[in-house]
């Protein structure tokens, strides 16, 4: 059989471009049988879309049913016909710098729903603690959602380990409230780091929208920065930053905030998200000329549906729960410095458990 | 025969060891004990416990069997009314409500319902080997959200009576409140486990990480096939005081506390989710909830676990049980007392010291009883000038919950009172929506396993009426 080469005819019956055809791919699993789900990429994008297997069969190079030298090959199985649903599968997976990682993870029900702003609840395996993971992506038609995470503590060294094809043990969302973007023409995103990741769909959204996009997006070093591309892609300015000045303007996210500001630009909403002192100090650097300023809060949370209250934070005065009023919020009201005080609270813990968790992988290695 | 004049004693793990253990505390009748306990009942004509019970379960049918030493066919009659008999036999509370209504009780102690249906349910558990019979599909597809005792007890009725029912549930894991609240020490997992994997025989789904109201919608659902749909939810976001300090670092409302006890397992060494093992523990309120929390606190090693509650003992609303419990672990009730202010670590010289924004103190005020409210209930009235301050490194607050907005927010013409609580029709459990029902928590506010299991049956009843009676 070592000269066969296996191929599948995929209907793509959700989408009324496309359905009713069926088009050939060569499909490297061998277990693949009509009826299954693969995802698979379809038009001149190649974008992945979710499609059933119609027919599938055992061929030599030169009896292929579609000319070997063009045909795609399936990206992957999504679910076996029998009814056992492969869920939360890692589609993709790539490094986007050295500790910020990007994944696609197949969840139709979470990528059908989610907008711009709204988080995930995750959990790598069994006995995984559940995460906050703030969405980066999504793509409707493949049914796959996108995050993007820093490798900072045990459970993220745990779900970096996770290869493509692998599953994850929990993926429950899409949690929290949208971005508001309605009526908004003229805006600026402030994106600080890993932070980026999640203010990058909310200027898409917005760039689509038809709205003009400042941005302004900040990193420690040059290795570190991320989607520099896709954000020149839909802003008007862009301005990119490093403490160390390796690469773009030296300096901090609120200098040409600052400059943007005193220049006269008038901005009808700032929107940042980052750390939580850079988003303090953005605050600070809009107040002078009242510009208003969303923040998007990222706190501690368990259950992220509003059951334990693990994530409150002060608003104006009075106890919000990041996990359904937020985690979008008016900056000028956020108690940032309490904020920043709760975050730290398992900061020995967490210190532990890393370490555990690396000595673990080290392990593993040998 | 005598009249035995008190009730059988239950085997207890001892008040020292439990306390640094997360294994069950009673440990339950053996099968002598159960027979004997069951020959206390008088068989009395009008047999009053069965109404005390919310799910009217046939009391004295079930005694006899027992008596008879058929606890195969005792479970039978249980089940008749109840899906979830090893769970009530441990959480109810029977004081208030069956054997309450003994007749035995008038001048004895009653007969030891909860823990004989204790008894049976773990019986059938331990020793049952068959399979059940799965009833005939009547073709008619039903929606549950949330897994916990209402939602769990209305999903077993349909399903035994042939519709096709899923449950979605948000969490991870299904059980709702008897995973995520509810700690080991009282309701083993194991059981709640077993519960649902008897619903799954009689073909019950249970989805989980759906949370409906942001996953899916009620419009959805209808829009999926299911004809009707029964809410229940729970209760949600945990209810402060409004004091300062509230967002101190050692501050928890008991909803955190517990589910990263038992739901996340912190409890155990090498878990992933951090809890505090604070040394000097107060938990704010006299519920069931508190003490859990307290006797939680106190396993994770706490050196002292006070309770501050604005009440006396009498009027602690927690189950009896519990409370006696509770004080033979060595927690200490501080009652008449209400926080006034969560006190806290601040190093004026230092801002970075690590040791800053964590909790010192609580400062209580003393409080005395009033006039009763219009609940009955004697209202606390603060003494002034009676402030003190209590050491303490963490703090739970277990005063309450409000109900969660999720679904409220996303469905249309739901009606809900001026809490948040689901408007329904008592009876049958109907919201002002067609076709979707609603009971426990969702509409109650917090209140007990039993009463939401009680509300689980009516939305069955009704929804079986509604459905068979081709409304639909």
């Amino acid at each position: 059989m070592n000269d066969l080469i296996y191929f599948a005819a995929v209907e793509f019956t959700d989408d009324p471009n496309v359905a009713g055809h069926r088009y050939w791919y060569a499909c490297p699993y061998e277990d693949v049988e009509p009826g299954d789900e693969v995802l698979a990429p379809l038009g001149r994008h190649n974008r992945l879309q979710k499609g059933t297997v119609r027919e599938t069969r055992f061929s030599r190079d030169y009896e292929a049913p579609f000319p070997i030298y063009i045909i795609k090959y399936i990206k992957d199985v999504v679910k076996k016909r029998q009814g056992a649903a492969i869920m939360y599968k890692i589609i993709e997976k790539k490094s986007l710098n050295p500790t910020v990682t990007m994944m696609d993870i197949y969840a139709p029900l979470v990528a059908n729903k989610a907008e711009p702003g709204q988080f995930v609840i995750l959990r790598v395996d069994e006995d995984g603690e559940r995460i906050p993971l703030t969405v980066a992506g999504y793509n409707r038609k493949a049914g796959t959602v996108k995050i993007i995470f820093q490798v900072v503590g045990a459970t993220t060294i745990k779900l970096n380990n996770k290869k493509e094809g692998e599953c994850l043990a929990d993926f429950c969302g899409p949690l929290g409230c949208a971005t508001e973007t309605e009526g908004l023409k003229k805006v600026c995103i402030v994106g600080g780091g890993v932070g980026c990741a999640i203010a990058l769909p909310v200027a898409q959204k917005l760039h689509e929208l038809g709205c003009e996009v400042h941005s302004v997006i900040g990193f420690r070093s040059k290795e570190l920065v991320i989607l520099e591309k896709e954000f020149a892609d839909c802003s008007e300015r862009l301005s990119v930053m490093t403490d160390d000045g390796s690469y773009g303007q030296k300096g901090v996210v609120t200098q040409p905030l600052k400059e943007a500001l005193e220049s006269g630009e008038k901005f009808d909403r700032i929107i940042a998200i980052g750390p939580l002192v850079m988003m303090k100090f953005v605050v600070a650097a809009a107040k002078p000329f009242g510009v208003p300023v969303t923040v998007s809060m990222n706190p501690i949370m368990i259950d992220g549906t509003g059951m334990c209250g693990g994530c409150r934070l002060t608003v104006g005065g009075k106890t919000k729960f990041a996990c359904v009023d937020g985690p979008d919020f008016d900056g000028y009201e956020v108690d940032f410095d309490e904020a920043m005080e709760r975050s730290r609270m398992y900061c020995d813990f967490e210190a532990r458990a890393r370490e555990e968790a690396c000595n673990l992988f080290k392990k593993e290695v040998k | 025969m005598a009249i035995i004049p008190k009730k059988h004693f239950m085997p207890v793990q001892q008040p020292k060891v439990r306390a640094r253990n997360f294994e069950e505390v009673a440990l339950g009748y053996d099968e002598k004990t159960a027979v004997a306990e069951a020959q206390r009942c008088l068989n009395c004509k009008n047999m009053p416990c069965v109404n005390g019970c919310p799910v009217n379960i046939s009391i004295p049918s079930f005694i006899n069997k027992v008596k008879e030493g058929k606890f195969e066919e005792a479970y039978n009659i249980i089940t008749q009314s109840s899906s979830l008999p090893a769970v009530c036999g441990r959480v109810c509370p029977q004081e208030t409500q069956c054997e309450s209504k003994c007749t035995l009780g008038i001048k004895f102690e009653p007969v030891a319902i909860g823990r004989l249906e204790r008894f049976v349910a773990d019986y059938h558990n331990k020793n049952f080997k068959g399979v059940v019979s799965v009833p005939v599909s009547n073709g008619h597809k039903v929606a549950v959200i949330g897994s916990g005792p209402s939602g769990l007890t209305c999903a077993g009725d349909l399903a035994k009576k042939g519709y096709r029912v899923t449950v979605f549930e948000a969490l991870h894991l299904a059980g709702g409140v008897l995973v995520y609240g509810i700690p080991e020490f009282r309701l083993p997992k194991d059981i709640v486990k077993k519960e649902v994997e008897t619903l799954k025989q009689y073909g019950v789904e249970i989805d989980t990480n759906v949370v409906i109201g942001k996953t899916l919608t009620i419009d959805e659902l209808f829009k999926a096939g299911y004809e009707a749909v029964f809410i229940g939810s729970g209760a949600g976001l945990p209810r402060f005081m409004s004091i300062p300090g509230e967002s101190l670092k050692g501050v928890y409302s008991a909803n955190e506390f517990l589910t990263r006890s038992n739901l996340m397992k912190a409890y155990k060494q090498h878990s992933d989710t951090p809890v505090m093992h604070a040394k000097k523990v107060v938990v704010v309120g006299g519920g069931n909830v508190a003490m859990d929390a307290a006797r939680t606190a106190l396993r994770l090693g706490a050196d002292s676990v006070r309770i501050v509650y604005r009440r006396s003992m009498e009027e602690l609303p927690a189950r009896r049980e519990e409370v006696e419990h509770a004080e033979e672990e060595g927690i200490i009730f501080d009652i008449l007392r209400n926080p006034v202010e969560i006190l806290g670590y601040r190093n004026a010289e230092n801002a970075r010291d690590p040791r800053n924004g964590f909790v010192t103190g609580i400062k209580v005020i003393k409080c005395e009883l009033g006039e009763p409210d219009e609940k009955g209930r004697r209202r606390p009235v603060e003494v002034p000038g009676s402030e003190y301050e209590i050491e303490a490194d963490c703090v739970i607050m277990a005063i309450g919950t409000s109900p969660n907005p999720l679904i409220k927010n996303t469905t249309a013409g739901l009606e809900v009172n001026k809490r948040g609580g689901i408007v329904v029709d008592e009876q049958s459990c109907k919201t002002s929506l067609p076709g979707v029902y609603a009971g426990g928590d969702a509409v109650t506010g917090a209140a007990t396993v039993i009463l939401a299991m009680g509300a689980g049956k009516s939305a069955a009843k009704a929804i079986d009426e509604y459905l068979s009676s081709g409304n639909s």
